[in-house]
């Protein structure tokens, strides 16, 4: 059935927009029903998801896979789609933007489930370009400068991804007459020492720094999650970027190029290089949206920094740190949605005693805000935990030392954040302001849970699930 | 009979303690728990019975031992208890924790047993610490002053505890067992470094200086029972106890070695400087506490000594000292329930208003000053006898500090009993029954140790020294000394007139003590609290935290300076960077890839 | 093995290119692509690269038609001044191109930059149509998705702002 998670959106999508009747406004609800089940899927039925063996699998011959990292990743795009639908059900106003919007995440679906199950290096690009088209486009939805500028900077930078991946595969696909992963992975190692290999490898490695928004490739990263509409924003952090950049990383990494020490010592680089200037960054910011952008490439920077570190555990506290990030990033823009929507703006400097007229923000931002911080028990510090022991284990402690410090800076900049909407003294303007409605405070609730159970029942996964997710990439 | 009975004694006021922390009527239970108690501990008298349960392991074995000495002492602190519990039905009426109190009361009863019956050392240790809780809870009664006073206690307390602790460890090593009947150390340099860390806690349980200083402290802030009740009684019981247990049991301590004359010199030194401080003091209570630590002084000696002479003195006036003293916090306790106040100088004249309460105090003030034929005199004789055997200057130090403990009740009865009747003591009743028996009870005591001194020595000291002969017939024929006594005696008696009539009244007869050249000033710091140990301590502890604290903001200071920023000076570059140019940003991107390119084609020729 | 045709087209390549980007009018910028795109095709089919060739017609037909078509309908005619204003600033930044086309050529010989892998020969039946439809279902439905995600593009975008 796993041909099913890339055809079903796909089919919907053209289903509901056939000139027949009324369909078009069903499509929200079931792009809803359609994240639940994949969730459902996931959880409860993983046997469903481990063959390729279904008729329609045979009939197109894609030549799908699930391990269990595209499992965790088919995990978090369920839920964050999940929460993205119902805050865009709040949030868009009008039925027509409504309906493309659900459209467009459907889409978004596919290019997601498409990249995570694939086995092919071209398929994979192909697939981040659907994620990516479709991302441009929820950008701009709102066709206001800002959102506008905001796709533009993105098209500007993808461009140039496409056009560094574009020239890698085509060397890779020259030295080794086919693009898949198993090909290309033998190719690479066979010819691992020629200057023509290495640079298409590190330009395709560039060109997924570019879709992660790893620094110095970020440019385009903080204007379009500013600019973007509030659930297009949760799309985006929580999921898009982590697909298309990080997971597609971490699968070179692991599935592609092997265990390669130059590789690895690229990786730390940039991964520190993100948390120090993500961190610093967001510490200098005034707007919500803004500051949660420059924290989300500092916290992707921690994912590459445990991928870098090469070991078992270093990659499963990647796995589980990507895995987390997508969870409380989407909460804080679930949050930032809340106060988006209900103020009207994102400034911080104007905000002050949210806290008491949006009791449920507050609390679901407070926890979203101590896991980024690598808070315990809470999930973001075990995975901050397992990357930096690896770090420590791997006789690296310089970057161990620096990602413990770089907490620090998460903590400082969040803490400012939470201080200055939602504790202190309700200004007379916000006297009024109501808590937002449930289709943004069930998400909310909703992640939070996942936080706070996931960092609680962390032990117990700890062996079970997150090791042997390492080493079945190895 | 069964020997489970043992845990009784333990267990009784125990539960009693808990019951009267939720139930209501608590007086009622209290007395009925310790009568029944008392009884028990009468019945138990001078049984030999042990009790024993495998307890946590590594030689801690819940072992209790009864005989002679803990069946005294058991006796002993059951009997206070039940008279302190009988006063404070009275007295405690109108206090504001009565239930606290009571509670506490029972549980210090119920510890007190268990280590007393205790003959493993690290159970007696187990209760001996329960005792610090009670103490703390106790004291920690008097409101906020309380408060601070319990937190000095509960330091001094504790520090002394933890010695006794290393040293309870030091000695179960050497002895290969922690059962204290099994143990007999002979004296080598870490059996004596081990006895000198027992014998900090026991005296330090005891009063004696310099651990005392809380006990003034809680006189002035603590409800009066706990004073007749724990530091004049139950606490010097138990520290007496362990302080004889040590000596003559656990460890083979002789005449003569640096150990005796140690405790001699601590015991003496005691003596003198409490009673000096007492003599000044112009608070009833507070010049009683002072006394507390003074007398204790008179049983570290008489231990010291270590000739059966001294020791059976240092015991029997234990006992002794428990019985007038506690009658003269009661008293007190009247004064204070009567009147209102225990400042002497708003007291006069009482002597008329309560009789009962004076003469009671008459006769415990005699008592403690050593009048014959009083219990006191008998006592002290002993222990004057054992430390002329070991020098002169002790004796002359200890008769020193009769003349002055002589002085300083002359001036107390003289300026609370005698004079002016004040404003506070003009519409004085007596103090109601509950509140006299005690007293009286406990002054009879006192008379009948005198008079038939031979009774408590016989029954009570010479089993505890074993087959040693007690020199009691000796003691009291030796003329030189009583005659030396009576002189004192007379002394302080003339003094005191002399001094009363020149200086103005009873309540002065010491300030030309007070005023004395050198005196003054030692007195002035010792007001001001400055020749507290603990006081002491915190200021030196005060330095070096504010020595850190210094430290703290000179990094604090760097932090900000540096750290931060630092962080914030980057953080405005780094947003100053982003100019919102998509140009630049490619740029930046292109140069990302530059150095990537480079980077790894270096990492090929490196690797 | 590299022939004179190839060095034409080449040639014919950068200038479209550099057409591409200079022009001030956006259609013209669009037939610019089209032709650059076009003749990057026919390079790839004579150096003996037909998938590459596909991709890159196929791409580009799928989202760069789509994007172009969208954009333009959104822009307004400049005027004659401000189209010669325009062009000398673009004229300036593209002074530097050949230079730095020198200094990039430079540094790839001074790192040893040499092609010496030799291509694989091309299985003679992967013809166009047998690559798109037998080899590759899966890109093929990811440019259905692309194609999607552009129409909904241009219908979020642009139709609906102009029935506002």
């Amino acid at each position: 059935m796993l041909s099913l998670l890339l055809l079903l959106p796909l089919l919907i999508v053209m289903i509901l927009n056939l000139p027949l009747g009324r369909f078009r406004s069903l499509g929200f609800w079931v792009a809803l029903v359609l994240s639940l089940v994949q969730a459902y899927t996931v959880l409860f039925a993983p046997a469903a998801l481990s063959g390729n063996h279904d008729v329609l699998g045979r009939l197109f011959s894609l030549g799908l896979a699930t391990d269990n990292l595209s499992r965790v990743l088919l995990l978090s795009i369920s839920i964050v789609t999940f929460a993205s639908l119902l805050v865009g059900r709040q949030t868009i106003r009008e039925e027509k933007q409504r309906i493309n919007f659900a459209n467009l995440v459907l889409i978004a679906m596919t290019g997601m489930n498409g990249t995570v199950l694939l086995t092919d290096l071209f398929s994979l690009y192909v697939f981040l370009e659907v994620s990516a088209v479709a991302s441009f486009i929820l950008i701009a939805m709102k066709r206001d400068l800002n959102a506008l500028e905001g796709a533009f900077k993105y098209i500007v930078l993808s461009a140039v991804a496409t056009i560094l991946m574009l020239s890698s595969l085509a060397v890779l696909l020259l030295i080794s007459g086919s693009t898949s992963f198993a090909a290309v992975g033998s190719a690479i190692k066979a010819e691992g020492r020629s200057p023509l290999v290495v640079f298409a490898v590190a330009m395709f490695l560039c060109g997924l720094f570019i879709k992660g928004g790893l620094v110095p490739f970020h440019g385009w990263l903080p204007g379009a999650y500013s600019a973007a509409p509030p659930a297009v924003s949760i799309l985006l952090a929580g999921i898009i970027t982590k697909v298309s950049g990080i997971y597609a990383l971490i699968r070179l990494a692991t599935s592609v190029l092997g265990p390669s020490n130059s590789i690895n010592a690229l990786l730390m680089i940039v991964g520190t290089i993100s948390i120090l200037v993500g961190a610093l960054a967001a510490l200098g910011q005034t707007d919500l949206k803004r500051m949660l952008a420059y924290s989300s490439i500092s916290q992707v920077g921690y994912i590459i920094l445990g991928l870098g570190c090469g070991t078992d555990l270093g990659i499963a506290g990647a796995i589980f740190h990507l895995f987390n990030h997508s969870i409380f990033k989407s909460l804080l823009f679930v949050n930032s949605a809340a106060i988006e929507e209900q103020l009207g703006t994102t400034d911080m400097s104007q905000m002050g005693g949210l806290g008491s007229r949006m009791p449920v923000t507050n609390v679901t931002s407070l926890i979203a805000f101590l896991s980024t911080a690598g808070l315990p028990p809470l999930s973001g510090f075990w995975s901050k935990l397992m990357i930096v022991v690896a770090l420590w284990q791997s006789s690296h402690g310089g970057y161990a030392v620096l990602a413990v410090l770089a907490s620090v800076l998460t903590l400082a900049y969040l803490l400012t954040m939470q201080r200055r909407v939602f504790f202190g003294i309700l200004t007379d303007r916000w006297a009024n302001v109501q808590e937002a409605g449930f289709g943004i405070t069930l998400p909310a609730t909703v992640l939070a849970l996942i936080t706070v159970g996931v960092g609680v029942a962390f032990p117990l996964m700890f062996n079970s699930f997150l090791l042997p997710v390492a080493s079945f990439l190895k | 009979m069964n020997d489970h009975v043992l845990l009784l004694p333990i267990l009784i006021p125990l539960v009693a303690g808990v019951i009267t922390l939720l139930l209501r009527p608590r007086e009622a239970i209290a007395l009925a728990a310790t009568a029944f108690t008392l009884v028990l501990a009468v019945f138990l008298y001078n049984h030999d019975k042990t009790f024993s349960v495998a307890w946590a392991g590594f030689g801690m074995e819940f072992l209790l031992r009864l005989y002679h000495f803990s069946s005294f002492i058991l006796l002993a602190a059951t009997g206070f208890s039940l008279l302190v519990v009988l006063y404070c039905c009275s007295f405690m009426r109108d206090s504001k924790h009565p239930n606290q109190f009571y509670s506490y009361l029972l549980i210090t009863l119920a510890f007190v047993n268990g280590a007393v019956l205790a003959d493993n050392l690290v159970l007696m240790l187990f209760f001996w610490e329960g005792l610090l809780v009670t103490l703390f809870g106790m004291i920690a009664l008097g409101g906020r002053e309380g408060f601070k006073t319990a937190t000095k206690a509960l330091i001094i307390v504790g520090i002394s505890d933890l010695c006794l602790m290393v040293g309870i460890g030091l000695a179960g090593h050497l002895a290969g067992t922690a059962t204290m009947s099994k143990m007999s150390l002979p004296m080598t340099p870490l059996a004596s470094l081990a006895f000198v860390f027992m014998m900090i806690g026991a005296i330090s349980k005891a009063g004696s200086m310099p651990f005392h200083t809380w006990i003034p402290d809680a006189a002035v802030s603590a409800p009066l029972p706990f004073m007749a009740f724990l530091p004049a009684s139950l606490e010097k019981l138990l520290g007496i106890y362990l302080l004889a247990r040590i000596s003559l049991d656990l460890f083979q301590l002789s005449a003569g070695s640096w150990i005796s004359v140690t405790m001699m010199i601590i015991g003496s030194l005691t003596i003198l400087l409490a009673v000096m401080m007492a003599l000044v003091q112009k608070d009833y209570k507070k010049l009683l506490s002072y006394h507390a630590i003074s007398q204790v002084g008179y049983m570290v000696l008489g231990i010291g000594t270590c000739v059966p002479i001294g020791i059976g003195g240092g015991l029997f006036h234990m006992i002794n000292h428990a019985l007038y003293k506690s009658c003269l916090f009661l008293t007190g306790g009247s004064v204070e329930k009567q009147t209102g106040t225990t400042r002497l100088e708003d007291l006069g004249g009482l002597a008329r208003k309560m009789p009962v309460t004076f003469a009671c105090f008459v006769i415990a003030a005699c008592a403690i000053s050593g009048v014959p034929p009083l219990n006191g005199f008998f006592s002290k004789e002993l222990v004057y006898a054992g430390a002329l055997e070991r020098g002169s200057i002790y004796y002359i130090a200890a008769v020193l500090g009769s003349f002055f403990t002589a002085a300083s009740f002359l001036k107390l009865g003289h300026a609370a009993y005698f004079g002016k009747q004040t404003e506070a003591s003009k519409n004085v009743k007596e103090a109601p029954w509950p509140m006299l028996v005690p007293m009286i009870v406990i002054a009879s005591i006192c008379v009948l140790f005198g008079l038939y001194h031979q009774l408590p020595l016989n029954e009570f000291i010479r089993p505890i020294l074993g087959e040693q002969r007690l020199a009691a017939q000796e003691s009291s024929g030796n003329e030189m000394l009583i005659i030396v006594t009576v002189i004192v005696l007379a002394l302080a008696l003339l003094h005191h007139l002399v001094a009363a009539k020149t200086m103005g009244g009873g309540l002065h007869a010491s300030d030309h003590i007070r005023h004395a050249p050198v005196l003054t000033k030692i007195y002035d710091h010792a007001d001001k609290g400055r020749l507290d140990p603990y006081n002491l301590a915190l200021a030196i502890i005060r330095g070096i935290s504010n020595l850190a604290y210094r430290f703290d903001r000179a990094v604090d200071s760097l932090y900000n300076g540096l750290s931060v920023r630092l962080a914030y000076t980057l953080s405005r570059g780094i947003s100053l960077a982003h100019t919102g140019n998509y140009s630049l940003y490619v740029v930046w991107a292109l140069l990302g890839v530059a150095m990537v390119l480079a980077f790894m084609r270096m990492s090929l020729w490196q690797g | 093995m590299i022939t004179t045709t190839h060095w034409v087209l080449l040639g014919a390549l950068v200038a479209g290119a550099v057409w591409t980007v200079l022009t001030a009018r956006l259609l013209r910028s669009a037939v610019g692509l089209a032709i650059t795109s076009a003749i990057l095709a026919i390079l790839m089919f004579q150096l003996a690269s037909p998938l590459a060739a596909v991709f890159e017609l196929s791409v580009c037909a799928g989202l760069i038609s789509a994007i172009f078509v969208s954009t333009i309908s959104m822009t307004h005619r400049v005027t004659a001044e401000d189209l010669a204003i325009r062009l000398k600033e673009r004229l300036h930044w593209f002074w530097l191109l050949p230079l730095i086309l020198l200094a990039a050529g430079a540094a790839l010989i001074s790192v040893h930059f040499v092609l010496d892998i030799r291509p694989p020969a091309p299985p003679a039946e992967n013809d166009v149509r047998i690559v798109l439809w037998k080899i590759r279902h899966l890109d093929l439905l990811g440019q259905i998705a692309i194609l999607l995600a552009g129409a909904f593009g241009v219908v979020a975008l642009f139709k609906e702002w102009k029935d506002e």
